[in-house]
């Protein structure tokens, strides 16, 4: 077997035993989830419920995405800081990989958590409102990949930051939250918004969801800005990473907590 | 890419440090950890690293395993340049650094060892026997099965052993591997570690405060102090070195009050003790000239010599006097 494969295996499986083996912890999380959105959705209704009959679907979208980039960042940022208290980011680090596929090729395994996850709350989600949207599913991976890397990214930055300054990890709740704004922006007034991650991933996912668009009857334009901008920020985020452990090498802090 | 080479290619030093230097910037200025030291560790070699806490042997390991970079200096492992290709040399060099703390404690002893041979490329669905004998050897196989947390703190630590060992490299550091580790274990680990070394041409650096197990089990011991080498030899020559040098005097009746400071000037008296009618004390002295000048000071100051003993210095006597007195330099342990 392929050596990536295997490292891709073992970091799986050890994600997928975990989750078994702490199946309570596991279906507590994912009903926390569906229990808040379900407050969202009926609290709503009971204050303002022309407006949430309005707009279910983008609700529904925004959550699903809001609690995808929540995971996918957090998954990451705290992954490192939970082995390094754990006394096993040291070993990690020591992998003839290299942290940052070791750290990276775990980000992927997470991901794909993150995604069959997110496909069961959002069918809840929408079996919930009874608002049914379009989904093409090829159309739903590749847009929300492409909008989750940026997040990915900002991860790797703050992932990278925290390998130095051990005390960042408080600001990290501050960044999830700071997701539901970016995904709130309207792009389509200020096209500058487009440039923050997931401000034009969240806007074309929307649309992918509730207007039933494929992938390649996007505007071309907009896609090739959600492929450079994911890019961009993971390639960034990746850089700062490296720096960072390049950093807390030097300082001798990696293992440290 | 992550080339993985079965064979290593040859070379007479497995370990090879060079003129290693770390300071660090800290709030009370510019510390040196590590002052310009050099060693290198042959294949198949047992050894202890030893050294007063602070001394800086976890700062030396830390950077010669490339998980601290270092101020100056080179270090190379089975030839490949640590902090120049750290995922290379990882192929040939892995380490237990926190004992218990090493291992993912929500999963089992067998899950833990596969998921560090796969952290090295290794398949472990190819070495699942492999792993039982890992298993068999350090007495886990009844809690095999077992996730981490629930084991005591010594049987973490095998587990923690067992998982460099599943990673087949073949120079492994081991950071205080008896720490917390009961008396059955801490009998079998120095027969499995020498096992280790002369059957499977381990190479194994051992960082430990237990001076029973690293004279036990080393081949060479250095020493380090204050970030500097003040001994690099092996057991049997540090031992002779040391050898007929310390003695254990006894004196009847209370001595002048001068003597001790008197002795203490002119050698190295080790301690001393008075009681109602004797003393004794224990003293360092340099061939016979100087015994039989401390014989003379002792009748000229009017002492009536009970008893003097020679010492069979251990290894603790060795590392006490080394890091404790005057620096004593790895030529003069080897002159």
């Amino acid at each position: 077997m392929n050596r990536h494969l295997i490292l891709f295996r073992v970091i799986a499986s050890k994600s997928v035993t975990l989750s078994r083996r702490y199946l309570v912890n596991t279906v507590v999380g994912f009903l926390t989830l569906y229990v808040f959105f379900a407050l969202i959705f009926f609290g709503g209704q009971f204050v303002a419920e022309e407006l949430i009959s309005r707009s279910v679907g983008p609700l529904v979208v925004g959550y699903f995405l809001f609690t995808m980039a929540v995971s996918a960042y957090a998954d990451l940022t705290h992954d490192l800081t939970d082995e390094a208290q754990w006394g096993t980011l040291e070993q990690l680090s020591m992998s003839p990989f290299g942290f940052t596929e070791v750290v990276a090729m775990k980000t992927v395994v997470n991901l794909l958590g993150t995604f069959a996850t997110g496909m069961v709350l959002l069918v809840l989600m929408m079996a919930t409102t009874g608002t049914w949207l379009t989904i093409a599913p090829l159309s739903l991976v590749v847009v929300g990949v492409l909008t989750l890397l940026p997040v990915v990214g900002l991860g790797f930055v703050f992932g990278g930051a925290a390998l130095v300054y051990k005390q960042i990890e408080k600001v990290f709740p501050l960044i999830q939250l700071s997701f539901a704004g970016l995904l709130a922006l309207p792009v389509q007034e200020y096209a500058l918004l487009k440039l923050l991650p997931m401000s034009q991933g969240g806007h074309i996912l929307q649309r992918v969801m509730t207007d039933g668009l494929r992938v390649w009857e996007l505007p071309i334009f907009d896609l090739m800005l959600l492929v450079g901008q994911s890019v961009v920020y993971l390639a960034i985020g990746i850089l700062v990473f490296r720096v960072g452990t390049a950093n807390a090498r030097k300082r001798g802090v990696l293992g440290h907590y | 890419m992550c080339p993985r080479t079965t064979d290593p290619p040859e070379h007479d030093a497995v370990v090879s440090v060079s003129a290693l230097t770390k300071r660090y910037t800290g709030e009370t200025g510019r510390v040196t950890a590590v002052d310009d030291i050099s060693f290198d560790i042959q294949s198949g070699q047992i050894v202890g690293l030893l050294g007063p806490n602070g001394a800086g042997k976890t700062t030396t390991v830390k950077t010669v395993l490339g998980l601290v970079t270092p101020t100056r200096g080179d270090v190379s492992i089975h030839g490949v340049p640590v902090h120049e290709a750290r995922s290379r040399a990882y192929n040939y060099v892995s380490a237990v650094l926190e004992g218990a703390r090493n291992v993912y404690w929500r999963l089992s002893v067998r899950e833990n060892l596969a998921f560090f041979a796969g952290l090295h490329g290794i398949d472990p669905r190819t070495r699942a026997d492999r792993h039982e004998a890992i298993i068999d050897t350090l007495g886990l196989t009844a809690k095999a099965d077992e996730p981490a947390k629930n084991l005591s703190r010594g049987m973490k630590q095998k587990v923690a052993l067992g998982t460099t060992l599943a990673r087949e490299t073949p120079v492994l550091f081991l950071d205080e591997p008896m720490l917390g580790l009961d008396v059955e274990t801490t009998r079998d680990l120095p027969t499995e570690l020498q096992r280790l070394a002369h059957e499977e041409d381990k190479t194994i650096v051992i960082t430990s405060h237990d001076m029973d197990i690293i004279e036990a089990v080393c081949d060479r011991v250095i020493v380090l102090s204050d970030g500097d080498i003040v001994a690099d030899d092996s057991v049997d020559n540090l031992l002779d070195v040391f050898q007929s040098q310390s003695y254990r005097v006894q004196l009847t009746g209370n001595p002048p009050a001068h003597l001790r400071e008197q002795l203490n000037t002119r050698f190295k008296l080790l301690n001393w003790r008075t009681d109602t009618d004797t003393a004794e004390f224990k003293i360092a002295l340099a061939g016979s000239e100087e015994f039989y000048e401390c014989v003379e000071i002792l009748q000229t100051a009017e002492a009536t010599i009970r008893s003097v003993t020679e010492i069979e210095p251990d290894l603790e006597d060795v590392f006490v006097e080394l890091t404790t007195a005057e620096s004593v330099s790895p030529e003069e342990t080897e002159s």
